[in-house]
């Protein structure tokens, strides 16, 4: 070979490469996420608009607006992945993805074709908006269509990312790997997500104008209002399941990569992991601090039960959160020969222990969410509320509550990546050196399998 | 001399005749003229069908099971080579018995949908909140009727099922034990717990069953059928003198007594017979088609005889208690099970069967009642993505 074909001009650093695939995975999900959510929510008020014609301009308004951010994130949003491949992961992680592509083949070429079909449909939509005003159901059925196609990408990258955290002990059917056990789990915590995550954004950019409105066109404000609320519905309607469907895929781990599981639960991810219960709460909290405000600016009725809902979701967190040891891993608790309740000397702390106590306040959490959800609707069912007198504080709340959506997000990301430590694919391929472990030999994780 | 002079008139004659006779004596031409042509809401009426469709359904369970005790042998040791005998030598012993399977299967989804329906519509309002508690009950019944159906067979699907389901009970505080006991005959899935599910499944449960749909249906004829909101909206700008005018004509079973007035005739009534009716026949025919296509398809499985000593064997659920399942494995510890398992599940089905006694709103319209709907479409919801994990989880064991 001759010495100029030697690869030495690519990092070889871990730590470095693994920052580049965070900032850009991080970025496209943030994105592609809210891609998929939000061709749902423009779905949903298509139809409304269609059912209401000439009773309600504003669910018409918000899928125009939808669409058109959809064509613009999406046009600065397909750039990310192309660097992804190109110089991300062939320049830096070369073995890794070619193993990789080679495994999951068919769905990288099922993945191209929807992606292909996708910028088809959008570009379609967003072009001839107003033409298609004349064939609306013509426009419903392309912007399902978009619906579906977007669906069946996150269907298919679900099943790269599943596979890389639970390959059914390298199973090399194709039934295996795509229906591998976190897949389902995976595209259902997904599914949901990607609608509240859309929910929360379009809640936060439509706080942003409403603060802008108040301040410049007031004749604008009732529609923006408007439309915080009905995003802020998605964002904390459908989080309301997360909590179960997150525990249920954290189980498939448990069975299926229990070292995974044990990194995330008592290891060197468990305090990461309180904080993303952290945030959880957070995001409820939020979500019901914004319908009490929004409740009490309209003088409607329903102030005090979402008060108690507050309380009830701020002491559910508290508990959630509260972390099971005084010490950073459970490793560090048995070494130090101090597994034993802190009133007795000890590091551990029983009150904070996942079962039962973390998964009845998750439970509380839920139920009280639902309720305050359900209070709210009810003032609305009943036209209790006006629009365009929310508070300005009440807007930088929502504000707030995409952050956390967002930094959730990330935080899951880390902890799912992170998880898999000291593998790419687990129990199949290394992250250091990227090898493929050879199973008749001792590997980094064979004890843990 | 009668009975000649009978003989001797023409056929048609004499089944008229015959026909006046038993007439004069049961009163069959008013009963028939009051079942036939009784009023139903216009708008819907499909939608309805699903109730007659559930009847259908039961009726078709009860002639296939009557088939099957033909053959089935309910002792521990016999159970297993009676259903063999029946699924390999009786010439339509298999098709009857996937029959029976996939009659259960399209029941449960039947009156599943039945529900939702009557759920979105709010037909459980005052008066007919005892034809949904009845309903509820039924449902129950036929959960009941599926699981220890399940059991039956014997083979070691059927047999750690049985195991499964019998300790449930043993979660519960204080009775827990006792019931388990009881359902089981001793510490252990044997003999008795086979006699007993036996006795529940074709005894107990089909009279509680056969008892409340006669409630049911009395309720029904008693009340109407609700329909749903549409067929109660107002069109003109009178809408005071629209609704008396509509209860003035309303024709029997409505107007609905202690209910509203704008709730007590719908806008518009079509005759049981023929309108009604020529929609449940065709739900039905098409129901019973599918299942008569599935069991001849798909059959009934049987696996291997039981084998209480095995430690390979893992047991599934059937379809219909996946979530519950699911459950039990996200509330893994005694405590939990309670809290998770028994207690939201308890709390659920309790909260489901009163409901109507719950829902105290005046509106019927789903958009106008979110007080309900919510958390009805968030329960529904979780039953449905607990199903979906569940057989995620079961295709990866």
């Amino acid at each position: 070979m001759s010495h100029a074909l030697v690869a030495d001009a690519v990092p070889q650093s871990v730590l470095g490469n693994s920052l580049w695939v965070a900032i850009i995975a991080s970025l496209h999900i943030q994105i592609a996420t809210f891609l998929t959510g939000a061709s749902t929510l423009t779905v949903v008020s298509e139809g409304i608009a269609m059912l209401r014609e000439g009773h309600d301009q504003r669910h018409g308004r918000l899928a125009h607006g939808l669409l058109r951010s959809m064509a613009y994130t999406f046009s600065f949003d397909a750039a990310i992945p192309i660097f992804w491949v190109l110089f991300v992961f062939l320049g830096l992680w070369g073995t890794f993805f070619i193993a990789l592509t080679r495994i999951t083949f068919w769905v990288f070429i099922f993945e191209a074709g929807l992606f292909l079909a996708e910028v088809i449909l959008l570009y379609t939509l967003y072009a001839n908006w107003d033409r298609l005003t004349a064939y609306r159901r013509a426009r419903l059925g392309l912007l399902v269509l978009l619906n579906l196609v977007l669906f069946w990408q996150m269907f298919f990258i679900d099943v790269v990312a599943s596979y890389m955290l639970t390959p059914n002990g390298g199973d090399r059917s194709q039934l295996a790997q795509i229906l591998n056990p976190t897949d389902i789990p995976l595209d259902v915590h997904r599914l949901i997500g990607n609608i509240a995550w859309a929910g929360a954004v379009t809640a936060a950019f439509a706080a942003v104008r409403y603060l802008r409105a108040l301040r410049r066109a007031p004749e604008d404000a009732p529609f923006y209002d408007w439309v915080v609320q009905w995003g802020v519905l998605f964002a904390i309607g459908f989080t309301i399941l997360q909590p179960w469907v997150g525990y249920s895929y954290a189980k498939e781990v448990q069975l299926h990569a229990y070292g995974a599981w044990y990194t995330m639960m008592f290891g060197e991810l468990s305090n990461v992991f309180l904080l993303q219960i952290t945030l959880l709460g957070l995001i409820f909290i939020l979500a019901t601090l914004y319908l009490l405000r929004r409740l009490r600016a309209s003088g409607a009725s329903g102030v005090r039960s979402l008060r108690i809902a507050l309380g009830l979701e701020i002491v559910a967190t508290l508990l959630a959160a509260m972390p099971s040891r005084f010490a950073w891993t459970q490793g560090d608790v048995t070494a130090r020969h101090l597994d034993r309740p802190f009133w007795q000397g000890g590091l551990e702390n029983p009150v904070g222990t996942m079962i039962p106590n973390k998964i009845i306040a998750l439970l509380a959490l839920m139920a009280a969410s639902l309720w305050a959800l359900t209070v709210y609707l009810k003032a609305l069912s009943r036209d209790q509320l006006r629009w365009g007198d929310a508070t300005r504080r009440s807007a930088r709340g929502v504000i707030a509550l995409a952050v956390v959506v967002s930094m959730m997000m990330a935080t899951m990301g880390v902890i799912r990546e992170h998880s898999r430590h000291p593998y790419l694919i687990y129990g199949e391929m290394t992250i250091e050196g990227q090898h493929v472990v050879d199973h008749a030999q001792p590997s980094p994780g064979a004890t843990q399998r | 001399m009668a009975v000649l002079r009978f003989l001797a008139r023409p056929l048609s004659r004499r089944l008229r005749s015959g026909y006046g006779w038993v007439d004069e004596r049961a009163g069959t031409t008013s009963m028939l003229h009051k079942g036939l042509y009784e009023a139903v809401p216009k708008r819907g009426g499909w939608a309805y069908a699903l109730g007659s469709a559930t009847l259908a359904l039961i009726l078709l369970q009860l002639f296939t099971g009557i088939f099957l005790l033909l053959d089935y042998v309910p002792s521990f040791s016999q159970a297993y080579d009676s259903l063999h005998y029946l699924e390999t030598s009786d010439r339509f012993g298999a098709w009857v018995r996937g029959m029976h399977l996939w009659g259960a299967y399209v029941l449960i989804l039947v009156i599943g949908l039945h529900m939702l329906r009557t759920f979105l519509s709010a037909s459980y309002k005052r008066p007919r909140e005892l034809n949904w508690v009845s309903g509820a009950v039924l449902f129950f019944l036929t959960l009941g009727l599926a699981i220890t159906g399940a059991m039956l067979p014997m083979d070691n699907a059927g047999y750690w099922t049985a195991v499964v389901v019998t300790n449930i009970p043993h979660y519960l505080p204080f009775i827990g034990d006792g019931i388990r006991s009881l359902w089981r005959g001793s510490d252990f899935v044997g003999p008795v717990t086979l006699t007993r599910t036996f006795g529940i499944h074709i005894w107990v449960l089909p009279f509680l069953l056969f008892a409340l749909i006669g409630g049911h249906l009395m309720l029904l004829r008693r009340h109407g059928e609700f329909g749903s909101w549409v067929n109660y909206q107002t069109d003109t700008d009178d809408p005071e003198r629209e609704i008396t005018e509509r209860i003035l004509r309303a024709e029997p079973p409505y107007p609905t007594k202690r209910t509203g007035r704008r709730w007590a005739a719908p806008r518009d009534t079509v005759d049981f017979f023929p309108d009604q009716i020529f929609k449940d026949i065709v739900i039905s025919v098409v129901l019973i088609a599918v299942i008569f296509v599935m069991s001849y398809v798909a059959g009934a499985p049987l696996d291997e005889r039981a084998d209480p000593a095995t430690l390979t064997y893992v047991p599934t659920p059937e379809w219909f208690y996946l979530p519950l399942d699911q459950m039990l494995l996200l509330y893994p510890s005694g405590y939990l099970i309670l809290v998770g398992g028994l207690g939201l599940v308890g709390i659920g089905a309790l909260m489901l069967t009163l409901l109507p006694f719950l829902d105290r709103s005046h509106a019927r319209a789903p958009l106008r009642r979110p007080e309900v709907i919510i958390p009805g479409l968030f329960l529904a919801l979780v039953v449905v993505i607990l199903a979906v994990l569940g057989a995620n989880r079961l295709f990866n064991l």
